[in-house]
């Protein structure tokens, strides 16, 4: 498949949970707007692919981090819209120091010396 | 749980995801077509960039999906459909298991009301009941001899047999200084004191009930609160009290129609008036489960109502009274025991007064009490563990049939399941498809069974109680009765599933494929068949044996014609008539009876003669006649019954009050007391109480007195018009009627009623059913056992028929060679009949010395045959070969019309 991107980044496993619950942490959206936004946000350097993201909806929904409703789309049309829960706001926290603090790791490692700075 | 919440909504979910995936695309094409793009280009790019929808809506499915249930659920629907295709054999299969669970629990049922019920009161583990046991204690040597034991007197039961002497009386002076001692030990402690039944006369209408002596603290103590009004109070039990009686929920009811009208009334005990003060609440039936008592008196009316009470009460050698008592918390039994025994031990030293005496003093034991006082168990347990055996038996059997059915279906399956192994297959998959089958038809028999168990413990019990309405075991299906039928049919799946199973997923694959059968023998299935009909002569030979024991019972010589004869009892003193006049009021009802139509001759006796056993001191010129029964006699008595008169005449109406005493003897008596003389003339003395001196006017034929077991005792008939009037008690009227006895029953009532109403008419019973009554334990044994046997049979006999069949149909090839080369028919036919035959032999040889040594466990129900009696293992080898050979003979008869072109043609 072609895409208009110049460099693509793949996703790490779970990195796209937390994507998606930071995504829905302003307010409830639809599972379409929800890849557009992470797409734009990260300036095309991450394309959510159909096929990973409903999945994910669906897991998260399971683990209660998200609920689901039918409601109707600015356009007028029957969309579903996820909500954050409480627990997808906990869960969401405790992720996002994770991810910060392995950044930072792989940053101390790939750069070393700069970190000093 | 999510998870089984989605997977119950899963088509919502599913559709959910649809509708969802066609806004996601809607939404990317409308962008695109914002962007520049033509509709259908917009819409072609969108679904390209959607990807594989099919592997997306797996994988989402994935969260809704429960493998493990819905391979279940497929495994349940596969196995109903097997089970639907071979209809005839799994339902036989299912069938067969029921009965043995079924039975089985019906029986548990009964074990579990005698053997582990408590109390239905307040914390019944606290309970205990104070109990002795002493070394056996030999009969005392005459009654001049030295007394053997500390008890001389005894109103109630003890055991003693080999194992020692064992009661739960004391005598009443005993209880002071065990309640003193017990006070740190137990946290109270009551008194109860089983009375014979007495006339309980209400609003006109006397019926006899079931009286319990309590003391004022009993119900108190067992946290029992009252039904309506008040239970017994400690300030019942002083003297001069108010007599006051508490009854019964169920004899309240009974004789009152509503418990709440019971409170406050008036009824005559024994002629004796109380007051009601309350009635027990509908679960309490008394500390006895043997007993249920429907009358409650304080134990201090005892004088009131007996007269032999008082010397009763300062008698230390005289053991009537139950105690029990509630454990302080905290306390152990031991603990309890070890603070009483010795106190007891000390009380009870005192009381003797030689050394043979001394050296065998009743030792204090304490007990549980919180299952209730054990008649019922000593009653009826080991019946019922013999019972339980059987049909331990039965579902053995059972479950062989239903193993036997799984092997053959498994290797008719040997095709499908090779396939399946290889395409891939899990063999653990296929093993628990397979034993999911089998757990289904267990639960189908483990359901069926439970309905069977209901329906049996009610036959049951209608056959334990055979008419007696003072039947007091209740079987239930509780918890733990239904948790044993759970256990034992998911036990038996497993069990009967399981080798099945594993042999069948263990096959070599390619031979399988090409359906080449690579097992030449059945041995498994040989080895079930072979169990089966082992288990079978076990059966057969405790049917034969307690079948022979019932037709040796039924054929004892009676001695009279129990035939045509209504027996019902009448007790005039005790409803308060005057002793000096019962005598003329019994002579008086029996000439009433006499003009009834039909009823052709009538006579009474105070007891009848299967039921009678009364023993007084007799002498024949000085010598004691040993042994010897005594019956009280009316006129008549012997050509009512049909005893023949072998000398001198029978007592007549000249027999009365002030003539000559007389005595008429069995011809056992006459043999031995008066060897070869003739008896007529002769005098004999009765002593004790009795004090007379009778002239021997007849010598009857011997007639059976008392039981039908045992050997018949030498009888004294003396006719009831000659003995001390304080001796009269309670008479059995015997009415030799035409046809059906029961017919006359309401009118004996009628005749009873205007003469006395306040004189009830009791134990109505025809003559025929007293006997049956007597033998009733082998009746229901022998009767269960066979129709166990009759069960068992069938079952063997359709797994042998399914074995032998399955074995031929695989053999279907070699018999076609066979024929093919000049076998004769009949030669098949007796080639497949060997092999049955060979089973059954095998069988047999295994089970003749297991049934030698099991049948000595029914040794104390059999009458007048040997454990070992070889008739009855003759009896069970024969039953088995004819079963065998009607099993085997169907298949052999198609093994020897198999067609050898077509049977050849198939290879």
């Amino acid at each position: 498949m072609a895409h208009k991107t110049p460099a693509r980044v793949d996703l790490f496993r779970g990195t796209l949970d937390l994507l998606i619950l930071k995504t829905l942490l302003p307010g409830p959206n639809h599972g379409h707007a929800i890849a557009k936004h992470i797409q734009r946000t990260s300036e095309d350097l991450l394309q959510v692919e159909t096929g990973s993201l409903y999945p994910a909806l669906y897991r998260l929904e399971a683990a209660g981090w998200v609920t689901a409703s039918w409601e109707k789309s600015e356009k007028g049309k029957r969309a579903r819209y996820y909500r954050i829960t409480a627990l997808g706001r906990k869960q969401l926290a405790s992720e996002h120091s994770k991810w910060d603090a392995f950044a930072r790791a792989m940053r101390l490692l790939l750069n070393p010396g700069r970190e000093e700075a | 749980m999510t998870k089984i919440a989605w997977w119950i909504r899963r088509r919502q979910k599913e559709s959910d995801l649809r509708e969802e995936l066609e806004f996601h695309l809607s939404e990317d094409a409308d962008e695109r077509e914002a962007g520049g793009l033509s509709r259908e280009e917009a819409r072609a790019a969108a679904r390209r960039d959607l990807g594989n929808v099919t592997l997306l809506t797996e994988d989402t499915r994935a969260l809704w999906t429960c493998t493990l249930l819905e391979q279940f659920a497929q495994d349940v629907r596969y196995a109903l459909r097997t089970m639907a295709r071979h209809r005839a054999v799994s339902a036989f299969a299912v069938l067969s298991l029921a009965m043995g669970i079924g039975a089985g629990t019906a029986i548990y049922g009964f074990m579990d009301a005698i053997l582990v019920r408590q109390l239905p009161i307040v914390d019944p583990a606290s309970l205990v009941e104070i109990t002795w046991r002493a070394k056996h204690v030999e009969p005392r040597n005459g009654p001049t001899g030295p007394s053997e034991f500390v008890l001389r007197s005894i109103y109630g039961r003890m055991d003693n047999d080999e194992t020692g002497a064992h009661a739960r009386i004391f005598p009443f002076a005993a209880v002071e200084p065990l309640r003193e001692a017990s006070a740190p030990v137990l946290s109270s402690t009551f008194t109860y004191f089983m009375s014979r039944r007495m006339n309980v006369l209400i609003r006109g209408d006397a019926d006899l009930a079931d009286v319990e002596y309590v003391s004022g603290d009993f119900f108190r103590s067992l946290a029992v609160a009252p039904g309506a009004g008040r239970t017994t109070e400690p300030g019942d039990d002083r003297p001069g009290a108010h007599p006051v009686a508490v009854l019964s929920h169920g004899y309240a009811q009974r004789r009152f129609g509503t418990v709440a009208q019971a409170v406050g009334q008036r009824i005559l005990v024994n002629n004796t008036p109380f007051t009601v003060a309350g009635v027990a609440p509908p679960e309490f039936v008394g500390v006895d489960p043997g007993v249920a008592p429907g009358v409650y008196l304080p134990l201090s009316t005892n004088p009131l109502l007996d007269s032999e009470a008082p010397a009763r009460n300062v008698d230390p050698n005289y053991y009537w009274i139950g105690i029990m008592g509630r454990l302080r918390p905290g306390v152990t039994r031991e603990q309890a025991q070890a603070a009483l025994a010795p106190v007891f031990a000390s009380w009870v030293a005192a009381t003797a007064s030689n050394d043979r005496e001394r050296a065998n003093l009743p030792q204090l034991s304490v007990d549980a009490g919180g299952r209730g006082l054990d008649t019922l168990r000593a009653r009826y347990s080991k019946p019922l563990y013999v019972l339980l055996a059987m049909v331990g038996l039965i579902l053995a059997i059972a479950c062989a049939n239903m193993a036997n059915l799984l092997l053959a279906r498994a290797a008719a399956r040997r095709r499908e399941i090779a396939v399946r192994l290889s395409i891939g297959a899990g063999r653990l998959r296929l093993i628990r498809q397979l034993l999911t089958e089998s757990l289904v038809l267990a639960a189908l028999s483990g359901a069926l069974g439970i309905l069977i168990a209901s329906a049996g413990i009610r036959l049951l019990t209608v056959l334990l109680a055979n008419g007696d309405s003072g039947f007091t075991l209740h079987a239930e299906l509780n918890a733990r009765v239904l948790a044993l039928a759970v256990a034992v049919s998911t036990l038996c799946g497993t069990l009967f599933g399981l080798v099945p199973a594993i042999r069948s997923t263990r096959l070599t694959l390619v031979p399988a494929l090409k359906n080449i059968d690579l097992v030449p023998r059945m041995r498994l299935q040989e080895a079930l068949v072979v169990s089966q009909i082992a288990l079978l002569s076990l059966l057969l030979v405790a049917a034969g044996l307690l079948a022979r024991t019932l037709a040796n019972l039924q054929a004892v010589p009676l001695g009279f014609n129990p035939e045509g004869v209504l027996l019902f009892q009448v007790n005039a003193p005790q409803a308060g008539y005057p002793a000096s006049r019962a005598a003329a009021f019994y002579e008086e009802l029996r000439r009433r009876f006499a003009e009834i139509p039909g009823v052709r001759a009538t006579t009474l006796s105070h007891s009848s003669l299967v039921g009678a056993g009364r023993a007084h001191p007799i002498t024949v010129d000085g010598v004691p006649a040993v042994r010897t029964r005594f019956l009280q006699t009316g006129r008549d008595f012997f050509s009512a019954m049909e005893i023949p008169i072998l000398q001198g005449r029978e007592i007549d109406e000249r027999d009365r009050q002030g003539s000559l005493p007389v005595v008429v003897i069995s011809e056992l008596f006459a043999r031995t007391f008066f060897a070869n003389h003739s008896p007529l003339g002769r005098h004999i003395k009765v002593g004790g109480s009795m004090s007379l001196d009778l002239e021997v006017i007849g010598v009857a034929a011997d007639a059976r007195y008392g039981g039908l077991k045992g050997a018949n005792p030498p009888v004294v008939y003396v006719p009831y018009t000659q003995i001390p009037t304080k001796q009269l008690q309670q008479m059995t009227y015997a009415l030799r009627t035409d046809g059906d006895p029961l017919r006359h029953v309401s009118a004996v009532r009628a005749i009873v009623h205007d003469a006395d109403a306040r004189v009830p008419v009791t134990n109505v019973v025809t003559e025929r059913a007293e006997v049956d009554q007597t033998m009733n334990q082998e009746m229901v044994l022998a009767r269960l056992c066979t129709a166990f046997a009759i069960v068992a049979l069938a079952i063997a006999c359709v797994g042998l028929y399914g074995t032998i069949a399955y074995g031929v149909a695989r053999r279907t090839t070699e018999i076609g060679i066979r024929i093919a080369l000049g076998a004769q028919r009949g030669a098949v036919v007796w080639m497949v009949l060997r092999e049955v035959c060979v089973l059954a032999a095998v069988g047999l040889a295994i089970s003749v010395p297991i049934a030698r040594s099991a049948s000595t466990f029914i040794a104390s129900f059999l009458f007048e045959i040997t454990p070992n009696d070889p008739r009855a293992i003759a009896f069970a080898a024969a039953t088995l070969f004819a079963t065998a050979v009607v099993a085997g003979y169907g298949p052999a008869h198609r093994a020897s019309r198999i067609d050898p072109t077509s049977a050849l043609r198939n290879e």
